[in-house]
């Protein structure tokens, strides 16, 4: 597959693969593109170019692997790209399901209301999953990566750091990097097969296209922190072991 | 039906290469699109069946197992329910766990009509194993996995091998499409196999 470059048109690349779409609005990319090509999108808004175009093509499709770009962007657009990709996961995305289940909740009846309250408290674990995956990589993995950055920019690395490369490095965190759409596909198989019928149809269809796209989604931004960051990272602590010839 | 378009997976397992490679011929002939396997030892056997995810068809000569032959094939059984043998050999086994046969005195007309039968045969009974219906020893699991215990009590409990927890695990997994435990929790919930005061 062709890759989407800085000449493509991006009204083109929306009208290709619509999937793309909450994607840029992560990056505070509103419609109304005209013509403009992705270049002049992103400087009338101000957004990394080789970063972005990295997101979009990582997001567009599977087999895309950035090897060579990897230098072209900064690890900070990264990092404040993958913060902001979890805040719209747990404040836009998850309030949204929990929306349509407590709908589901108020018109289900006798049996299938406990039923209901089953997949509420199921999806409540999952959250707080989540929650926890997320605060984990905020508070531990992405700061080491500004760390790492910030030492070859500054000419001044401290021990701690050379040591953390070399007792913790990012491939510890890839190794334990866990899978967070396994419960939802099994939360959609719960829906599908073995829940009762209920008399709210649509909330029912609403629900089961959220966790569908949620799921998509998720897959996505993993395969991202698989493919960008953790590669990026590699090289960054590559670099930093060189540079201070340890 | 979910299972439809998966690729099939059949272990041909023989001592002898040239028996190997006859089935594997024969297979052709008969157009059946399968993933391949081949044991050339009991152990190896016994190793592909455990491995092997989904395993559908088992084609055995014999020759491969060891003396107690009963008990060896109740034990392929055991650790593959789902699986369909056939087994190639002298006479047909008495009372044996597998009822279908190829005999060696076989010509090539009747070995092919066996072969086709036993793949067509199989082929109608799957629709039963996707059904989801679990059997009572795979709805014994599931609530002992449920209520948080581990695979070896499970085994304890039960009085079978950790590898039959797991293939029982597995099992169940692929027929409700539930993969994590609290997921198989809210299942036994729903369906009253386990009560919410259980729950550890």
């Amino acid at each position: 597959m062709v890759a989407f470059t800085k000449n493509s048109k991006m009204a083109e690349v929306i009208l290709r693969d619509y999937q793309l779409l909450p994607i840029i609005s992560r990056f505070g990319i509103k419609l109304g593109f005209g013509n403009k090509s992705i270049e002049e999108i992103c400087t009338d808004r101000n957004v990394d170019l080789p970063f972005f175009l990295e997101i979009l093509n990582s997001y567009h499709s599977i087999d895309y692997f950035p090897e060579n770009h990897l230098c072209d962007f900064k690890a900070d657009v990264m990092v404040s790209y993958l913060t902001n990709t979890h805040s719209y996961y747990l404040n836009s995305k998850v309030p949204h399901i929990e929306l349509f289940i407590d709908r589901m909740d108020q018109t289900a009846q006798f049996e299938n209301s406990r039923n209901v309250a089953l997949l509420k408290q199921f999806f409540n674990e999952y959250k707080i999953d989540i929650e926890h995956h997320f605060s984990e990589e905020e508070k531990n993995v992405f700061p080491y990566v500004l760390a790492l950055e910030k030492a070859l920019k500054s000419n001044n690395c401290s021990p701690q750091l050379i040591e953390k490369i070399k007792r913790e490095p990012i491939e510890i965190y890839e190794r334990n990097h866990e899978s967070l759409e396994v419960k939802l596909a099994d939360m959609k198989n719960l829906i599908i097969r073995f829940l009762p019928p209920l008399h709210c149809e649509d909330d029912c269809e609403h629900l089961l296209t959220e966790l569908f796209q949620l799921e998509c989604d998720i897959e996505d931004h993993t395969r991202m922190e698989e493919k960008v960051l953790i590669p990026k990272v590699k090289m960054l602590e590559r670099k930093v072991l060189e540079y201070y010839g340890v | 039906m979910e299972f439809e378009d998966k690729k099939i997976q059949t272990v041909i397992a023989s001592d002898q290469y040239l028996v190997r490679l006859g089935v594997k011929t024969l297979l052709n002939v008969i157009g059946i699109e399968s993933d391949l396997y081949e044991a050339d030892s009991f152990v190896e056997l016994e190793r592909l069946v455990n491995d092997v995810p989904d395993l559908n068809y088992l084609i055995l000569s014999e020759d491969l197992l060891p003396k107690q032959k009963q008990d060896c094939l109740k034990g392929i059984k055991g650790s593959c329910s789902f699986c369909k043998a056939i087994i190639i050999g002298q006479q047909k086994i008495p009372n044996c766990v597998f009822e279908h046969f190829i005999l060696h005195s076989y010509n090539r007309k009747q070995v092919v009509e066996k072969l086709q039968l036993f793949f067509q045969e199989s082929d109608s009974t799957f629709g039963n194993h996707d059904s989801g219906t679990l059997s009572d020893r795979e709805i014994d699991v599931l609530k002992a996995v449920a209520l948080g215990y581990s695979n070896k009590e499970i085994a304890d409990q039960l009085f079978i091998s950790i590898n039959t927890v797991i293939t029982h695990r597995k099992n169940i997994t692929q027929k409700l499409g539930i993969k994590t435990i609290s997921g198989l929790t809210v299942y036994a919930l729903m369906n009253h196999i386990i009560k919410a005061e259980e729950v550890r």
